[in-house]
Order: C-alpha cells, then sequence, then structure tokens
C-alpha cells in the first residue's frame, strides 16, 4: 500500500519535517532488522521526540488503517523491525533519554531508543548496572529488549528483561497512553506489564520504561575450560546445575566459532579445542571463591583439555568480547547462515548436540555452536552458501528438523530473540489451538483493529483468526439437550 | 553482515538517529546501488557525503568490515557512472587547491591579504557569509594564515643513532602549524633518530582518496613515496590523516615502492613513546581528543596518552566519547558544515565537563576545528598537538 | 434448554463422581464466601474434570469461586454470585520433577509444604514464603501473587512461574509459557494469570523454576531506634553487594509477638550462601549495625518459623501497603497517625522493597475505612497502594479493598475480563474495578 502526500503531511504536522523518511533510498534502509532474509519496507519512517507525538501518530494511523511497526536498532533476529505491510515505521532512535536514575529505589526510568548498556554506563560509578545483557548491548536499544523480551549470557542468574521491568508507558493500539505498573510493586489487577513485556509491538508502542537496577556483585570470576567435544562440555553444564551452583552466566562456544573469533578480536580462546565453556561466577567474594574452584574442579573431572581462571578485569573483558562479538564474528566464516534460539532442558544438553552434529553431517553443513549453555538455550548458526541455490532449502530443512528436536525433548521455539516473521510459523510446534486463540485474543484487546506491527508473532492459522472455537471439554451426554 | 554494532559509534547516527546516515544503512545503499536496486540518486549521494569517513565503524565491527576503503570505492564508482556536466562543487575546488603544495602556497598568500587588509573583518560583518553556509565555514576555521617556513633537510640524531627516519611534512600542518613539523624533529632528534625532510615530497593524496579520487591518490602517494630514500627505517607522520592515507596505499597499489613505504608508516608519538625523552615538569591539565584517523585509522590510541602522562606535573583528564569526531574530518566542515557543528558542539560539551584548558589532538584539522568552536563560544582553549606539549617540557619551549 | 439443580448435580457427578460433588446444606455452608452459600461444591481430582465442571457451570451461567486451602478467601471484594465453589485441593499430584534441570510441574492444589518435603531431598527449594505457606496451595499463591520475605532474592510467582495450565471461562484448557527455564515464545500468557484471583482462568498446573538451597545460612537481628534508622541502615544494604535472602523491618508489636527483646524497630537480615560468604557478610551487617550503634544479634534457625506463624495468625485485618523504600519511615507515621495507637497494630515488611504488611485488632469499618482512605491518599504520592489482604465482610462491603486503579490500566483491564469471561463464570465481582 501507499500512503497518500495528505497523510505523509500529516506526519509532518506531528514530528516535524526533519523527523520524517520518504525516500525511496532512506526507506530501504529500513526494510530489514538483522534477519536480512525478511525485507518490507515501510511507507513512511517517523523519528518522534515525545510520547505525545507518538500517541499522535498511532491515532493517524488508525484513521488511515495504516499498519505501524516499531523500531529501535534494528538488532533483532527475528524479522520484527521492518515492515512486510508497509505502513508508518516509528523509529524510536530519537527518544533515547534516561528520564530519571533513583538509586534510592534501584530504579531508573528511559525511553526506548536508549542503548542498553549506556545505562549501565551511566550507573555503573555508582556501583550499579542493568542486568539484561543481550549479545547486542552495545547497541540494542531497552525498547527493543522489552519488545522481545530480551535475554543474554547473564540472565542464566539474573533473569530476562521481564524480570527487571517495573512499569510501561504504552501508547496501546488504541491510541491511548496508559501507564502501567511502575516505581511500587504489587499493584492491584492484572500484570499488563508482565504480558506487554514481550509483545513485539503487537500491542502497543512503549514510550518510557521503568527498570530495576542492580547493585554490582562484590566479586567475579570468569572461569574458562577447554574440552575435546561440545558433548563433554555439556555433560559439564549438567553437573554444574545438578550439584546446586547458580553460574552468573554459563556460555559454551564450539570450535568454528573459537576459529571466527580469535580470528576477529584475538580473545585468545584455546585453539584446537572442540568447545569452551566459558563459566562466570559473581557474587559475595567468599562465595565466588568456593564455586570457582568447584566449577574447575567439575572441569576437570569431565575431562576439560585446559582450564583457566581470567586474572584481571582485562583478561575477563576480552574473553567476553570475544563472546559478545561472536555473532558478528560468524561473518569470517560465511556469508549467510540460519540462526536458531531454541531452548531445551539443560539435563538434554548432551542429547541436542549429539543430534545437532548428526543433522549437520546429514545435510552436510556447517552448524556453529554459540550459546547460553547454562539456560539450555541454544544458538546454532546452520551456515549456508547463498550462490548455490539448494543449499538455503537444506539449511532451512536442518533448522526445522533441529527445531522439531529441541521441542520433542520438552523445549522452547525461542528463549531470547522472539518471534517475529521468523518463527511466527512455529508458534504451533508449541502450542495447540486452543493457546494460540488465546494469545490472538490478549492481542486484540490492546489493538482491536491489529494494525500494530502485524504479520509478526502470531502465525497465520486458523486458530489465530477471527471466530475460530477452540475445542471444548466433552460433557456428560444425556443429562440434558 | 547487518549486527549494527557500529550504529553507536557512528558520528552521524549519533546525531540524527537515522538509518541511512549509519555505516549499515550506507552500506545497504551502496550494496543496492552494486545490485542494481537503487541508482546513483541524489539522495544515495546525500547520504554518503554525509559520512566523515571517520571509521569509528571499522574500530567497533566484529567481522572486519573496511568501511573506509568501501566508501572510498562506492565514491569513485559513483564518480565515474555521474553525468559528466554534474554541477561543479566546492569540493572540487578545494580538492584542486589543498593537495597542490603550489596552489596551497598561492592561496595562502591571498588569504593573509584578506586578513591583513581588513576584508575579513568587513566580509564577516557584511552578513554575505550567512547566505554560504559552506564559505562561512572555511571563513571561520582561518583565523590566522601563516606563512609555511622552510624545515631543515636533514637533523642527526642527539646522541647515539638508534636509526633513520623521514618526515612527512603535510600540506595543511605545514601552513598552518609549521611549529608541529619542527618540533616533530626535534623531538625525533631526541630520542635518538637520525631526521630526513625531503624537500619535494608534495602531497599524500588522503583528502582525494576521501573523495573518491584513486587515481589521483595512487599518483600522489606514489610520488611522496618516490621521495623518500630507501635507507629510512620509518616515514613519520604528524597529522593523522596523512598517516592513515598512507598506511593504506598497501591496498591501493599493491606491490608498489609505494606500498613499502606504507609499511613503515608510523605516527611521531608511536617512535617517540619507546624514546628516553628528558622531560622538565609542566603544570597543566589537559585532555586529550582522539582523531578519528589515528585511533580509527591507525588504531593508535595508548602512545599519545602515555607520552603525555610522562610529563611530570601534566594531569590527563579523560575526554568522555574522546573517539568521537569533532566534525573536522578532512574538509567534511567545509562541505557539511551543520553536521560539523552539531558534532563540534557535542565535542565541546564533552571537553567543558573535564575542566581542561588545553586539548591535545594528533590532527591539524582538529585543532583548527575545536579552535574553531572554542572561539566562537568564546571558551578559553589552548589546542596543542602532543609534540607541541612535549617540547615545550623537553625544551623548555614549542617552536 | 436450561437444566435444573438436579440434572445440574447428576452432570456434575457424572464428572466428578458422587464423592466429588456436594449439594449438602452443611457443605454448602461451610463453603460460603463473605456469606453467599453456593449451590454446589465440586472437588475435582483431574485437569479434566476440572474443565468439564467449568464448562457446565460457564454454559448454565453459573458462578464459579475457585478456592485452595482458603487462606485468602477474605481477599478482595466480597463475590458477586456464588453457584459452585470449586475445591482444588484435589488436584494434588506433583506431575514431573526434573531436579538436574531445576524445574517442577505441579497440579494447582499441591501445597507449598508438601512441595518442600520432596525438593528438600535433593536440596532444592521453591522460594516462595507467603504467611502460612506451608499449608497454602501453590495455585492459591500464583493466583493472589501472594510474596513472603523471601522474595526479595528470589523474586515472587511472577518470576518463578515458567509455564501454567489453566481453564478458561467455558472450560477450554488452556496453556502458556513453557517447561523450561528461558521461553519467550508468544504472549507471556503466565504473567496475565498470577495474581489474577482466577478471573481469566483457573490455574490448573503450575510449571516451576527452583533454586538450590543455600548450603548455609545465618540470620541476625538489629534492634533500632527509630524508624529513620531503620531506613538509613535499609538505605545502605541497598547500596552494597551484600546479597540477603531476606530483609524483613518488624515494629515493637512484632518484635514482642515474635518473642524478641524490646526495640523501637527492628530489622531482621537473613544472608544465604557457602559458609564462608554467610560469615563475611554477616560481619558486614554487623558493622553496619555498630555504625547506628545498635548491637546485632544472631539468631536461632528458627526464627523464619516463629515470623512465618505470627504474620499467619495476627489479627483479623491486614492491610498490604506498597510504597517507595526511600519513604518509609514516614508511611511508618503516617500508618501509626491513620490508625491510632489503640487499634493494636503490628507492622512488618520488605523494606528495601517498600512493601509493608500492616495487621490489625481493629475490625470496625467505619473506623477503618476511613483509616484506609487517609492512607491511601498517603501512598498514592509515591504512586503507592494499600490493599486489604484480610478483612471482615463488612469491612470489603464499605470500601473498594484493592483501592483505585487508574483508568488507563482500569480499561484494558475490563478489555480483557469482557474478552475472556464475558458472561461473569470466573470468581465474579471480587477483582478490581468489581471485575
Amino acid at each position: 500500500m501507499s500512503l497518500t502526500p495528505r497523510f505523509v503531511d500529516e506526519m509532518r504536522a506531528i514530528v516535524g519535517k526533519d523527523a520524517v523518511v520518504v525516500s525511496v533510498e532512506g526507506r530501504m534502509t529500513y526494510e530489514c532488522d538483522m534477519h536480512t532474509f525478511y525485507k518490507g519496507a515501510p511507507d513512511v519512517v517517523v523519528l518522534p521526540t515525545r510520547t505525545e507525538q507518538v500517541r499522535a501518530i498511532v491515532q493517524a494511523c488508525r484513521r488511515a488503517n495504516t499498519p505501524i511497526v516499531p523500531r529501535g536498532s534494528g538488532t533483532g533476529l527475528i524479522g520484527g523491525a521492518m515492515a512486510p505491510q508497509g505502513g508508518v515505521m516509528v523509529s524510536m532512535n530519537r527518544m533515547a533519554s534516561i528520564l530519571e536514575i533513583d538509586y534510592g529505589n534501584r530504579c531508573a526510568t528511559v525511553q526506548p531508543g536508549l542503548i542498553n548498556l549506556w545505562l549501565t554506563n551511566a550507573v555503573r560509578e555508582r556501583g550499579w548496572f542493568f542486568a539484561p545483557d543481550p549479545s547486542s548491548q552495545m547497541v540494542s536499544s531497552i525498547g527493543g529488549n522489552v519488545s522481545t523480551n530480551a535475554g543474554g549470557p547473564h540472565c542464566l542468574k539474573y533473569g530476562i528483561t521481564t524480570n527487571h521491568v517495573l512499569g510501561l508507558e504504552l501508547v496501546t493500539g488504541r491510541g491511548e497512553v496508559v501507564r502501567v505498573g511502575g516505581k511500587t510493586l504489587d499493584r492491584p489487577g492484572y500484570d499488563l506489564t508482565g504480558v506487554a513485556v514481550g509483545s513485539e509491538g503487537t500491542f502497543a508502542l512503549v514510550t518510557a520504561i521503568t527498570v530495576r537496577l542492580t547493585h554490582a556483585p562484590e566479586a567475579v570470576k570468569t572461569v574458562l575450560a577447554a574440552f575435546r567435544t561440545v558433548i563433554e562440555a555439556s555433560q559439564v553444564v549438567s553437573a554444574a546445575i545438578a550439584a546446586g551452583m547458580t553460574p552468573a552466566a554459563m556460555e559454551m562456544l564450539d570450535e568454528a566459532i573459537i576459529r571466527a573469533i580469535n580470528a576477529g578480536t584475538g580473545a585468545g580462546y584455546p585453539e584446537g579445542a572442540g568447545a569452551v565453556l566459558l563459566i562466570e561466577l559473581d557474587g559475595p567474594r567468599a562465595e565466588v571463591e568456593v564455586q570457582g574452584e568447584r566449577a574447575a574442579a567439575i572441569c576437570r573431572e569431565h575431562g576439560a583439555l585446559s582450564v583457566s581462571v581470567a586474572r584481571d578485569e582485562a583478561e575477563r573483558a576480552l574473553l567476553w568480547k570475544g563472546r559478545k562479538e561472536a555473532a558478528g564474528a560468524v561473518g569470517r566464516l560465511t556469508a549467510s547462515y540460519l540462526l536458531q534460539d531454541a531452548v531445551v532442558p539443560r539435563s538434554k544438553l548432551p542429547h541436542i548436540m549429539r543430534e545437532i552434529v548428526a543433522i549437520g553431517e546429514r545435510y552436510g553443513l556447517l552448524i556453529a555452536n554459540v550459546f547460553h549453555a547454562g539456560d539450555g538455550n541454544l544458538h546454532p548458526m546452520i551456515c549456508y552458501d547463498d550462490t548455490r541455490p539448494d543449499e538455503l532449502e537444506k539449511a532451512k530443512e536442518a533448522n526445522e528438523e533441529l527445531l522439531r528436536a529441541c521441542i520433542a525433548l520438552g523445549g522452547s521455539v525461542t528463549g531470547e530473540h522472539g518471534m517475529g516473521m521468523d518463527k511466527a510459523k512455529n508458534l504451533p510446534l508449541q502450542y495447540a489451538d486452543a493457546d494460540l486463540n488465546f494469545m490472538f485474543r490478549i492481542r486484540g484487546v490492546f489493538d482491536p483493529a491489529r494494525l500494530m506491527n502485524p504479520g509478526k508473532l502470531l502465525p497465520t492459522h486458523p486458530a489465530c483468526g477471527e471466530g475460530f472455537r477452540p475445542q471444548r471439554p466433552r460433557l456428560p451426554e444425556g443429562t440434558w439437550v | 553482515m547487518h549486527c549494527g554494532i557500529c550504529l553507536p559509534q557512528c558520528p552521524t547516527y549519533r546525531v540524527l538517529g537515522e538509518e541511512m546516515d549509519s555505516p549499515r544503512g550506507r552500506i545497504y545503499l551502496m550494496r543496492a546501488v552494486a545490485e542494481g536496486r537503487l541508482d546513483v540518486t541524489d539522495t544515495v549521494t546525500e547520504h554518503l557525503d554525509l559520512c566523515l569517513g571517520c571509521r569509528a565503524c571499522e574500530t567497533a565491527c566484529p567481522a572486519g568490515v573496511r568501511f573506509g576503503t568501501l566508501l572510498e570505492t562506492a565514491r569513485a564508482d559513483m564518480a565515474r557512472r555521474a553525468q559528466p556536466l554534474r554541477r561543479w562543487r566546492l569540493s572540487d575546488l578545494l580538492l584542486t587547491v589543498f593537495p597542490d603544495p603550489e596552489r596551497l602556497d598561492w592561496v595562502f598568500g591571498l588569504l593573509r591579504r584578506y586578513q591583513r587588509w581588513g576584508l575579513q573583518g568587513l566580509v564577516r560583518r557584511s552578513g554575505l557569509l550567512g547566505r554560504f553556509p559552506r564559505l562561512s565555514a572555511l571563513d571561520a576555521l582561518l583565523d590566522d594564515a601563516p606563512h609555511a617556513e622552510t624545515l631543515p633537510e636533514y637533523v642527526p640524531a642527539r646522541g647515539r643513532s638508534r636509526g633513520r627516519v623521514g618526515v612527512v611534512t603535510g600540506c595543511v600542518q605545514r601552513h598552518l602549524f609549521g611549529g608541529v613539523n619542527r618540533d616533530t624533529i626535534r623531538l625525533l632528534a631526541l630520542a635518538g633518530w637520525d631526521v630526513v625532510v625531503p624537500r619535494e615530497q608534495g602531497c599524500c593524496g588522503a583528502l582525494e582518496l576521501h573523495a573518491g579520487g584513486i587515481d589521483a591518490f595512487r599518483g600522489r602517494a606514489g610520488a611522496l613515496a618516490a621521495a623518500f630514500p630507501d635507507d629510512v627505517d620509518w616515514i613519520v607522520t604528524n597529522a593523522a590523516g596523512c598517516g592513515s592515507a598512507l598506511r593504506d596505499a598497501g591496498h591501493w597499489l599493491p606491490g608498489s615502492r609505494a606500498a613499502r613505504v606504507a609499511a613503515r608508516v608510523r605516527d611521531v608519538t608511536e617512535l617517540l613513546v619507546d624514546g628516553d625523552l628528558p622531560l622538565a615538569p609542566l603544570p597543566l591539565t589537559v585532555t586529550y581528543h582522539d582523531a578519528c584517523h589515528l585511533a580509527h585509522g591507525q588504531k593508535v590510541r595508548a602512545e599519545p596518552r602515555a607520552l603525555l602522562r610522562r610529563i611530570p606535573g601534566l594531569t590527563l583528564v579523560e575526554l568522555r566519547d574522546s573517539d568521537l569526531c569533532c566534525g573536522s574530518a578532512g574538509i567534511y566542515n567545509v562541505l557539511q558544515p551543520e553536521m560539523a557543528d552539531r558534532l563540534l558542539d557535542l565535542k565541546l560539551d564533552r571537553i567543558r565537563e573535564t575542566g581542561a584548558r588545553i586539548v591535545v589532538a594528533g590532527n591539524p584539522g582538529c585543532l583548527m576545528q575545536i579552535a574553531k568552536g572554542a572561539r566562537a563560544r568564546n571558551l578559553d582553549l589552548e589546542l596543542a598537538h602532543p609534540v607541541t606539549l612535549l617540547a615545550r617540557s623537553a625544551f623548555g619551549s614549542s617552536a | 434448554m436450561s437444566v435444573t439443580a438436579r440434572t445440574l448435580g447428576g452432570a456434575l457427578i457424572a464428572i466428578v463422581g458422587a464423592g466429588g460433588a456436594s449439594d449438602d446444606a452443611a457443605a454448602c455452608a461451610a463453603a460460603a464466601i463473605d456469606g453467599r452459600r453456593p449451590q454446589w461444591v465440586v472437588r475435582p481430582r483431574t485437569l479434566d474434570e476440572l474443565a468439564r465442571v467449568v464448562a457446565i457451570a460457564h454454559d448454565e451461567g453459573l458462578a464459579v469461586v475457585p478456592r485452595g486451602a482458603g487462606h485468602a478467601l477474605a481477599l478482595g471484594s466480597p463475590p458477586a454470585r456464588v453457584d459452585v465453589v470449586l475445591d482444588l485441593c484435589g488436584l494434588d499430584a506433583i506431575v514431573e520433577y526434573n531436579p538436574d534441570d531445576l524445574t517442577v510441574t505441579v497440579q494447582a492444589g499441591v501445597t507449598a509444604g508438601a512441595l518442600a518435603a520432596v525438593l528438600h531431598d535433593r536440596r532444592q527449594t521453591l522460594p516462595l514464603d507467603p504467611p502460612g505457606w506451608g499449608s497454602r496451595t501453590l495455585g492459591g499463591i500464583a493466583a493472589t501473587a501472594a510474596g513472603g520475605p523471601l522474595r526479595l532474592r528470589y523474586g515472587t510467582m511472577r518470576d518463578l512461574l515458567l509455564g501454567v495450565r489453566f481453564v478458561q471461562a467455558d472450560g477450554v484448557v488452556t496453556w502458556g509459557g513453557a517447561r523450561v527455564v528461558k521461553s519467550v515464545t508468544g504472549y507471556d500468557v503466565p504473567k496475565l494469570l498470577v495474581g489474577a484471583l482466577g478471573t481469566l482462568g483457573i490455574l490448573g498446573e503450575l510449571t516451576l523454576r527452583l533454586h538450590p538451597l543455600p548450603e548455609a545460612e545465618a540470620t541476625c537481628l538489629l534492634p533500632l531506634r527509630s524508624t529513620e534508622i531503620a531506613q538509613d541502615v535499609v538505605a545502605r544494604l541497598v547500596d552494597s553487594p551484600l546479597q540477603p535472602s531476606r530483609c524483613e523491618l518488624l515494629d515493637a508489636a512484632a518484635l514482642a509477638a515474635c518473642g524478641l527483646p524490646a526495640a523501637a524497630v527492628g530489622l531482621v537480615v537473613s544472608l544465604g550462601s557457602v559458609e564462608g560468604a554467610v560469615r563475611a557478610q554477616q560481619a558486614m551487617v554487623v558493622a553496619e549495625a555498630t555504625r547506628v550503634r545498635a548491637r546485632a544479634e544472631t539468631m536461632g534457625p528458627g526464627f523464619w518459623r516463629t515470623y512465618d506463624r505470627v504474620l499467619a495468625e495476627n489479627g483479623p485485618t491486614v492491610l498490604r501497603l506498597a510504597t517507595l523504600a526511600t519513604r518509609l519511615a514516614a508511611t511508618l507515621d503516617e500508618v501509626r497517625a491513620s490508625l491510632g495507637g489503640d487499634a493494636g497494630v503490628t507492622i512488618t515488611g520488605c523494606a528495601p522493597l517498600g512493601l509493608l504488611r500492616v495487621a490489625l485488632r481493629q475490625d470496625e469499618p467505619a473506623v477503618l475505612a476511613k483509616a484506609i482512605e487517609r492512607l491511601r491518599a498517603f501512598v498514592d504520592e509515591s504512586d503507592g497502594s494499600v490493599v486489604v489482604e484480610r478483612g471482615s465482610t463488612a469491612l470489603r462491603t464499605s470500601l473498594d479493598p484493592w483501592g483505585p486503579v487508574p483508568a488507563g490500566p482500569l480499561a484494558l483491564m475490563r478489555a480483557l475480563k469482557q474478552e475472556f469471561d464475558p458472561r461473569g463464570t470466573l470468581n465474579p465481582g471480587r477483582f478490581v474495578g468489581g471485575l
């Protein structure tokens, strides 16, 4: 669809002419997020600076029956911040301020476009941090993190975004500004904050976020162990969890990734190892010391080739630098890959790693792995050569097979990336018709016109359509009719 | 690659928050042109022209994408595709003048007269500049246009010689910051190097390279390389832009003499940091701005800081966002005055936070740009090249 | 054609068996909620039975009131209608326990105490300890979002509920969330049901995240001279790398009820970790006490049991106050001023989170209502709330026990209720705004 000049003028009147992008060239750069496979340019991009403008935009779109797509830093991995049906893209990059930092009540209120790491940078000197740390944290926006309910390596201990969001200011699909939650806890009523986090812009645009700040731990210890195989390394993960350890993070990298990262940042991961396990412990110093030794011992018991501990902050930062940049460094391995985000129960890690190796061999594709092992959140990257037409198809098949294997083990379709366009189709793997229908109806409450980020999160499926009736339980016969 | 880790490091993205004015967006545009999805429209050109070429994105990139090279290639390609009768641009004038020593001498002579006869004041008062922002930007930079002085061709090492180095004198540096060249030579000699300064070295061609004039760059870099004798161990630059371009010569002139020279190019601070300089106290508080083509282009960050910290009594206060471009970027501040000014404002805000009265930077463009901003804001700031302070400490005065 | 009570009874018995459904007058009287007697008390044993009972009630336009162990029946407004009381204690199976994954799936009627007994063997815990937790059902804890001292470290049901199977108003069995510790697949349905008092769906089965039990634990009491000092100490503990498991504030009455030495106010801090870390952190707490010229006292391991018992028992009226940690002292003063000295007030709470629990012997509705309105006006300045967690039917009739909910969120809540329970089958009238 395309918008009338009058509508574009209305947008200009709301946000100012310097905050409206209409050129074909400009709009094209907004046609995809990091998952470049899905493309859809918006008809216009607007860059508001105030909540009131956002409300006016949503109301104008409702009048014009035009889709609304939010965008933060465009670092999503799921085809989320793109406009498959055109319409208005609301880019939050000019709403990027910290509105309040309240140390006494351990919280901060920020605008959605604020870059995740910048919040931590702002409070670090006072000894605090913002716990959700997606690997993209140096660029991804907190609004985007809220939208996808983003995770990160340290959510093993600290929880994902939703566990750190206290309140939201929303402009709902109804075109109303609604403040849900806030600095005080236990508000009477439904947990609207909870259900809005992770709704990927299909309920509302987020215009302000109150988040929990976390105090920096007394001590941090990073243990790095190298193993012959990923299967050995994943046995360590299960053993550590079963032994009652709660590391802050437990990350696994396989051989291909180790190579790519070392080439990039010179992180100095042991070359030649089949897997590296990065275990981070934080908390009271004495606890970290004891747990660090235990972690090292468990690694050795499971045949680690080497176990080392980062000696100082610089070494620790370097080990993490490589991990955080892994997704980018894969560019050195392959131009194209499909990225999976499935979760398995962590006790099933050795099982699924064997399966991944087998699937890779069966399809003749390199599957590189770097993932949050501690909570069973896999990130296999199925590499393919996009100059060969059959390879993408093969990769897709391998991808589906892998996902089904995870679900069969009691897992989940996505652990932290979200659904977007990419995984919406997989929602029925995990949910029955009634479950899908329930979600479809929640969305309708926030966005009755279904204009908010259409085509994302929910699949095209009968249960996600008007008038669908889920299966009811069988009632006793003969008592009445 | 589309990860966007470069975005927050990009100055124009920081100011505008727009995808097409970010490295990721620009690459997307270049690729769309290369794939034939887009023509080289004015809009595409505008977004690419707004790039400062600061290469902060390269520092950030985990996949090692060489954005600077991509951009230079794209600019060259677009220049070829552009219509022959396109508008004559200010950039063409500047690129005609700057890299040519004789023309530059002539223009600076003209400028001195412009200033001496009171014309500058007249023009500034006339309000004429307000209607031509680019000319206004050019005017504001030129507070003082001194003579280029003649430098010695050879200065022997003080004490035992560690080897032989050649000094690149640069174009703008030679005219506006002649003292920096003299201090460079004195300090290198003090640090134990025999210093040669070839007379007919010409320009390195950096400005042309950044504008996509790859052939022109090849010619100039080749000529400059030829001016340096084979027996020098290092070729020393003190202007970040020159150093960065020369180090890239290997990419553009593979296998040539220039490429071999390129491998021996070092920033002056990289050589001095290993030397044993006798330094006297300077009770100063300074802050250090990372010139893009030093920090991003040449990965030189630690050396100038280490040298400054070595001066007794000197306090170095770190500058927040020290490696965010000040807006100078070669001739960018003349061509894109509005964006340049917004970046300059950001820079000056940060400088003010430090409380330092002296700002140190290793590039003449940055020194001019920040000085211009300080004048406009009536800030009492001294701008200095690292070697200027080192010379003051080592010799009691800078040149 | 509608169905008579007789044929309804036949249908219910056909579903849950003769022992599972009763219209016996005494049983119905005993199950009355705020004086409203149901026609039937039904006790399903399986999720399927639960679903079928709800479906019938829905079709017949009957109101269903779910209940667990009955701890929170005096929470919320008196129900608008009560036709069927659903006793969920029969759903008491632990469906699947995966110690190596630190997850467990239980039916809603399992008590926290019964689960704790199972988990204890593997040195694991579900760290939810609302007052009287041992005998409360997990479904009830989820539906009321009840929390206790441990929420300081572990959060509440909101943070621990991974997946939920529930029955919608029309009997459709629905699942939301996941069985793994990390999932963002689809909307976060479990969040919507926690604290919803069964008004959007009746909880049948919960998948929960577990934590390892700390190897060592220590608790100490800091008796303090004033609430201002208490607030200051809390602020300093919060702004430190200490990771206390609990940090409860007890006023003089609460200290006395727990048999502790007299003081104006006390803070009880517990630390859980490995032995060495517990000792080191305890030393930091003691140092903090010394700074304010107080003497920290080490408490025995039984303290938290005593505390739980005191909380579970005290008074006919309990208010739940949410304010900001930085307004703790002022709020305490306001509570005392509002309720007067003779109300038999006992105040406890999770100080770092700005949460207070006010127990009163007073149950005179008119007096209480006035005091509560005054308190609400006070906490409103910090966007806080005062909820009647327990109170007489008269009190909860004379004022809204939930307090005001701003119009914007309330409109969305109404729309949710309208979407999922337009006929008012599920616990009608008890939730916020009369939902």
